[in-house]
């Protein structure tokens, strides 16, 4: 039998699948793309996001303002450049928070079971009971508005998935003899969860992170569309088309980029979450 | 039963819930006792209950009812991290070789593991498992490697060297050649013979394959939806079986005969359904010399003309 490096010909085999898979590679360039201009938009910026000008209050796309000008005069393509910070900022603050408790209470749930279930996943399906965004605005409205708020507000509306996705899948697994295998020889529950169980979670969460993100820059534009999200003077796009859109009629510029911004930053990661499905999803690996 | 059993099981029942109200008894009042150094083998049909028996000696499971005594200490009613330090005395080898091995860990953490859970220090860990692989035959750079680079038999051999890791008292293969070739199965089966003489290990055997019990087993219990039917002492079961069972079990293993054309089945039927168990013994569907007594009357356990014990009212070569 040849010798193979079981690691390294995983990794290469995953390579070679997700190359194959359009929807990957179209929505991995996308969240390059946005990525990219989240780190260096204070670079990339052709002015200052915060640069009032009252001569140019909604001006048309000029040479100098290729995306035009908002209420303020301000430069719009700075501010969507700029915007891309906040919206990744909370996506990635809100999968930490809730892949870290998601993640540990689902294992939890599922490796225990009993009253540690009955616990976890009543609470989970009381949060469940809630439309996520109702509950998000919610918890917003009595936070007060700010980063921190759509930060703590989407959490708690997030992780109830996370668990239960986590429990589902710990389930499955717990049965896999290699499981009974490892308490027959003594191990501990934290030894058995960590290492033969988590490892084999990761690729579906993975995909669920991946569609989530979609949902949460969603939703945190929501919130600063409504008002209660991230405050001025840092730009939002969900705050931007807020203010394009008592103009929509007559100065649709404001409104359309943000929304592009939006728009693509989520179909790049919902793509990316599908192609990752199609290539770690055993069940449709093979069409 | 002795005092000097490594394991004792008495009265030992485990019911499954199925649906509501209902259950399905896996394992029916069974008693058994293995003494240091003995093989016991529990042999029957698919679905017989062998390896939720195996599973509770090992205490994987909990019973619904009855107890389990290992080294004279009743395990029945322990919870997990009760049982975690005893882990080291009793150790299981599974069925499947291919699940039965995280495909994620390489041969040397896996066979490891074990030793971690019982203290022993880093820098005795890696001697400890090449001592191990060369115990059970395989090379020693299989450490780095991972389970897909092996064969059926070699992951078995992984297995073993897991088990052995801690030099178990006890040790439950659940039919773990069956899944095996047959020329693998009979090197494992030697390695399971060398290792119980040289460690002085009890085993609790289970197999559907007699040829492969009576190799290796003193004695051997014969299950038949979750009751032992028959037990008695290898020899003596194979010259002269009690029980219509045993006798049809025998009897289906084939002859190399090539004059011997007779086709029909021993046993006719189908397994009952352990949810709703026959009245009597249950036997009596599938029994040719059932009465109709075995309708009505469940046997007991009694001792039998060969030495054994018999669930049966009209045994093998008794008189009407």
């Amino acid at each position: 039998m040849v010798e193979i490096d079981a690691g390294r010909q995983r990794r290469s085999d995953f390579l070679l699948r997700f190359r194959k898979s359009r929807n990957a590679v179209i929505g991995a360039t996308l969240v390059a793309l946005v990525v990219f201009v989240a780190i260096f938009a204070p670079l990339l910026v052709p002015h200052d996001y915060e640069h009032v000008d009252m001569f140019k209050v909604w001006a048309p796309p000029s040479a100098e303002h290729p995306f035009g000008n908002d209420a303020l005069g301000r430069d719009i393509l700075s501010r969507v450049l700029v915007g891309a910070q906040v919206s990744l900022l909370v996506a990635v603050a809100v999968l930490t928070i809730t892949l870290t408790i998601g993640v540990t209470l689902g294992m939890c749930a599922a490796y225990f079971g009993g009253w540690t279930d009955t616990i976890i996943m009543r609470t989970v399906d009381i949060i469940f009971a809630f439309p996520e965004l109702i509950l998000a605005i919610l918890v917003a409205a009595m936070m007060g508005p700010g980063l921190l708020t759509v930060i703590v507000s989407l959490s708690i509306v997030w992780w109830p998935g996370i668990a239960r996705l986590t429990r589902a899948l710990v389930l499955q697994l717990k049965n896999e003899l290699y499981v009974s295998a490892a308490i027959a020889c003594g191990s501990p529950p934290a030894k058995i969860l960590i290492r033969h169980i988590l490892p084999n979670i990761v690729a579906p969460l993975m995909v669920r992170a991946s569609i989530g993100v979609g949902f949460i820059i969603m939703a945190e534009a929501t919130l600063s569309f409504l008002g209660i999200g991230v405050q001025e003077p840092r730009p939002t796009w969900g705050g931007m088309i807020r203010d394009g859109l008592q103009t929509l009629r007559t100065d649709p510029y404001l409104v359309f980029y943000a929304s592009l911004a939006l728009a693509i930053t989520i179909i790049g990661f919902n793509l990316l979450g599908d192609g990752l499905r199609d290539i770690l999803d055993p069940r449709v690996r093979d069409r | 039963m002795t005092a000097a059993a490594i394991l004792e099981l008495e009265g030992l029942t485990k019911d499954f819930p199925v649906g509501r109200n209902r259950r399905l008894r896996a394992v029916d009042d069974v008693s058994l006792a293995i003494a240091p150094g003995e093989t016991l083998g529990i042999v029957g049909e698919s679905g017989c209950g062998k390896t939720t028996l195996g599973r509770l000696a090992v205490r994987l499971i909990a019973p619904s009812a009855g107890t389990i005594r290992f080294e004279g200490r009743d395990i029945s009613t322990l919870d997990e991290a009760a049982m975690r330090p005893l882990r080291q005395a009793m150790q299981i080898i599974f069925q499947d070789p291919y699940s039965s091995l995280n495909p994620r860990l390489n041969v040397e953490r896996i066979i490891a593991e074990p030793l971690e859970n019982f203290g022993m220090k880093r820098r005795e860990i890696g001697p400890r498992v090449a001592e191990l692989l060369t115990t059970v035959g395989l090379p020693a750079d299989a450490a780095g490697r991972y389970p897909h680079a092996f064969s059926g038999g070699q992951r078995q051999r992984i297995s073993i060297a897991r088990a052995l890791a801690l030099n178990p008292k006890l040790l439950v293969c659940d039919e773990a050649v069956s899944a095996l070739d047959v020329s693998v199965q009979a090197q494992i089966l030697n390695l399971l013979a060398d290792l119980r003489a040289e460690l002085g290990l009890s085993l609790l055997f289970i197999s559907h394959n007699l040829a492969v019990v009576r190799y290796l087993c003193h004695r051997i219990a014969v299950m038949y939806l979750g009751r032992i039917v028959e037990l008695a002492d290898t020899a003596a079961l194979f010259a002269a079986p009690q029980h219509h069972y045993t006798a049809a079990l025998l009897k289906a293993v084939p002859e190399p005969d090539p004059r011997d054309r007779s086709t029909s089945p021993p046993v006719e039927g189908d397994l009952p359904s352990p949810i709703d168990p026959p009245p009597g013994c249950v036997f009596h569907t599938r029994c040719p010399r059932a009465e109709a007594r075995c309708r009505t009357e469940p046997p007991v356990l009694a001792p039998a003309r060969n030495g054994g014990l018999v669930r049966c009212h009209f045994p093998v070569g008794a008189l009407p």
